[in-house]
């Protein structure tokens, strides 16, 4: 065996190496093909046969997602939980993170060795607590408690993230700003921040990403169609005994072109931001 | 300025200049900073987890009250259950099943990734898309594939004369458990080999050139060079990746909803029943409570690498 695969000349290794690429591309590509060309097709094609390319292709299934399913306002009620949870963990958690790594106070050697425990901890444990915690404070159908759900997971990740970045980032500018006479604070608002910017961007494109993406605490918190989130929205087409393969195609496709655009615009800092923290999944 | 990956972490000995006190303002600002980060894993995460505690030790029921007090009486009932071993040997070998395959196609990726052609980088980009789509349309889709009546496959297989009639892929319980498995890999496997990726191309290409003048074959190369190189990230992936697959309450939900016959009824999708569907709350909070030794130690493992990586 060992013998055989040493004496493979380098070109068909090569050859093997492209179709390994090109099977797994497919099995990439198919669901995703299959998707889109079925948000264009009507019902009766759908269900009747195997078409390749929609017969008779239609916009009605988009149609149907936008004006009798609501899902303009699911989109918009995530958009504004996904901002609002982005922007509140970020800040709290570059705080945390440059305090973490930069300042020496007691406690602060516990705390950075319990982010990642904190981060860690099973969301199947979290959800009863968190539920009837929400309930009680009165929050649940409501957009602050589905921020607070999930910046529960999303700052100890966000926190180790970052704090992973500033350790690899050198302090000599830090240092020389402090001897200068710069304030802790200013140095942080001036240099860190600055220069930790790719760091910043790619934790909020995982954190927006994560919210966007959640499920299950969109199930349970928010029921109520004037805040149900786009996944909700989305599988609820499964939910009645019969399926709307088109419009929640449609909607489908609809759902995932803001998560796609961002990660388009921002690959860069997403592939060479790759951290064994958003292995998540 | 370079992003920090993972390997790049791996591969370069952590040496941070240790910045000294400069000021003794230190500690107040230190508290002060932290503070906000605190009270939310305090009262968002300490204290639901507390809860979770206390909740396994009540007969609470959703929208009955706050519940009694009866000792171990939920964890009793679990490990009596009948089907409890069966449900934590199910959790385990679809996990492990599905780890490592991640694994082994993420290597086969990654390995044939890493080479010079034209077009790479876009492929790489492309074959990120199943980490970055959400889960629940993933999913959404699959189960549609898969369908027995009005599936994708089944008119696949119908159109190429394969089958003569529908096969209901996700009511057998072979095929369930083998599709759950292979909707899991197909949305980890990408992440796992762009990590992988990105640490074999920190291994330097000298030593790869030292070891084929010394007469190293292929496999040789592979497995002295190319497998200690990537031994850090692997570990990290692996250790953290079998953490979420895990706990993965998503993909069974949407896909199987347990079935057939609870043949896909993982740990946390137990819970969920439990809890949302019986309202046992008492009955679903113990259930990840007991579970959590096996995930203690997956995290203490962890903790392990890490420190390894990152020794402060």
């Amino acid at each position: 065996m060992t013998r055989l695969l040493d004496r493979i000349p380098e070109s068909v290794f090569r050859v093997i190496s492209a179709l390994v690429i090109v099977i797994l591309f497919s099995m990439i590509l198919f669901p995703l093909y299959f998707m889109v060309t079925t948000a264009f097709k009507f019902e009766r094609e759908i269900y009747s046969e195997l078409t390749w390319i929609p017969r008779d292709p239609t916009i009605s299934n988009f149609r149907d997602a936008i004006f009798n399913f609501h899902i303009p306002l699911y989109l918009s009620n995530t958009l504004l939980v996904a901002v609002s949870t982005t922007a509140i963990v970020v800040v709290v958690s570059v705080l945390a993170s440059y305090a973490l790594t930069r300042l020496r106070f007691p406690g602060r050697a516990v705390m950075a060795r319990g982010v990642l425990f904190v981060y860690l901890i099973p969301g199947s444990l979290m959800l009863i607590p968190m539920y009837l915690i929400i309930v009680k404070a009165g929050l649940k159908d409501t957009f602050p408690g589905l921020i607070i759900a999930n910046m529960s997971f999303s700052v100890p990740f966000c926190t180790w993230l970052m704090m992973g970045y500033l350790r690899t980032l050198s302090s000599e500018i830090e240092e020389a700003s402090l001897i200068d006479g710069c304030t802790r604070l200013r140095s942080l608002w001036h240099i860190v921040i600055p220069l930790s910017l790719p760091a910043i961007i790619t934790a909020a494109i995982f954190i927006f990403n994560n919210v966007w993406n959640e499920y299950i605490f969109a199930l349970v918190l928010a029921q109520d169609d004037q805040h149900k989130m786009i996944s909700v929205g989305l599988a609820n087409f499964y939910r009645s005994d019969y399926y709307m393969i088109g419009p929640m195609m449609a909607g489908s496709l609809i759902a995932m072109t803001p998560v796609v655009i961002l990660y388009i615009l921002a690959q860069r800092h997403v592939v060479g931001g790759l951290s064994a923290g958003a292995v998540k999944g | 300025m370079t992003q920090q990956t993972l390997s790049q972490r791996a591969a370069s000995t952590p040496s941070p200049k240790k910045l000294r006190p400069l000021f003794s303002g230190d500690v107040r600002l230190g508290w002060i900073l932290v503070t906000p980060a605190l009270l939310v894993v305090l009262g968002m995460v300490g204290y639901p987890f507390v809860e979770a505690i206390r909740i396994s030790f009540t007969d609470r029921m959703v929208g009955r009250g706050p519940g009694r007090w009866v000792g171990l009486a939920n964890y009793e009932y679990i490990w009596g259950w009948p089907g409890f071993a069966e449900m934590v040997t199910r959790t385990v070998l679809i996990t492990i099943a599905a780890v490592t395959i991640k694994t082994l196609v993420g290597l086969i990726l990654a390995t044939s990734l890493n080479q010079n052609f034209k077009g790479r980088d876009v492929l790489r980009g492309i074959f990120m898309l199943p980490w970055i789509l959400p889960t629940y349309i993933i999913v959404l889709v699959w189960r549609w594939i898969f369908d027995g009546q009005t599936g994708l496959l089944n008119q696949i297989l119908m159109s190429f004369g394969l089958i003569s009639e529908n096969i209901p892929f996700l009511a057998q319980k072979g095929s369930a458990v083998a599709l759950l498995i292979f909707v899991m890999v197909w949305k980890g496997y990408p992440f796992y080999a762009l990590t992988f990726l990105a640490g074999m191309q920190t291994i330097s290409p000298e030593l790869y050139d030292a070891a084929k003048v010394d007469g190293a074959g292929r496999l040789a190369r592979f497995r002295h060079i190319t497998l200690p190189g990537l031994r850090q990230v692997m570990g990290v992936v692996i250790l953290l990746s079998t953490i979420w697959t895990m706990n993965t309450l998503e993909i069974p939900m949407l896909l199987t909803g347990g079935g057939p016959s609870n043949a896909t009824e993982v740990f946390p999708l137990l819970t969920y029943h439990l809890a949302m569907q019986n309202f046992r709350l008492g009955e679903g909070a113990a259930l990840p409570i007991m579970m959590l030794p096996v995930i203690g130690l997956l995290v203490l493992a962890v903790a392990g690498y890490m420190d390894k990586e990152a020794t402060e």
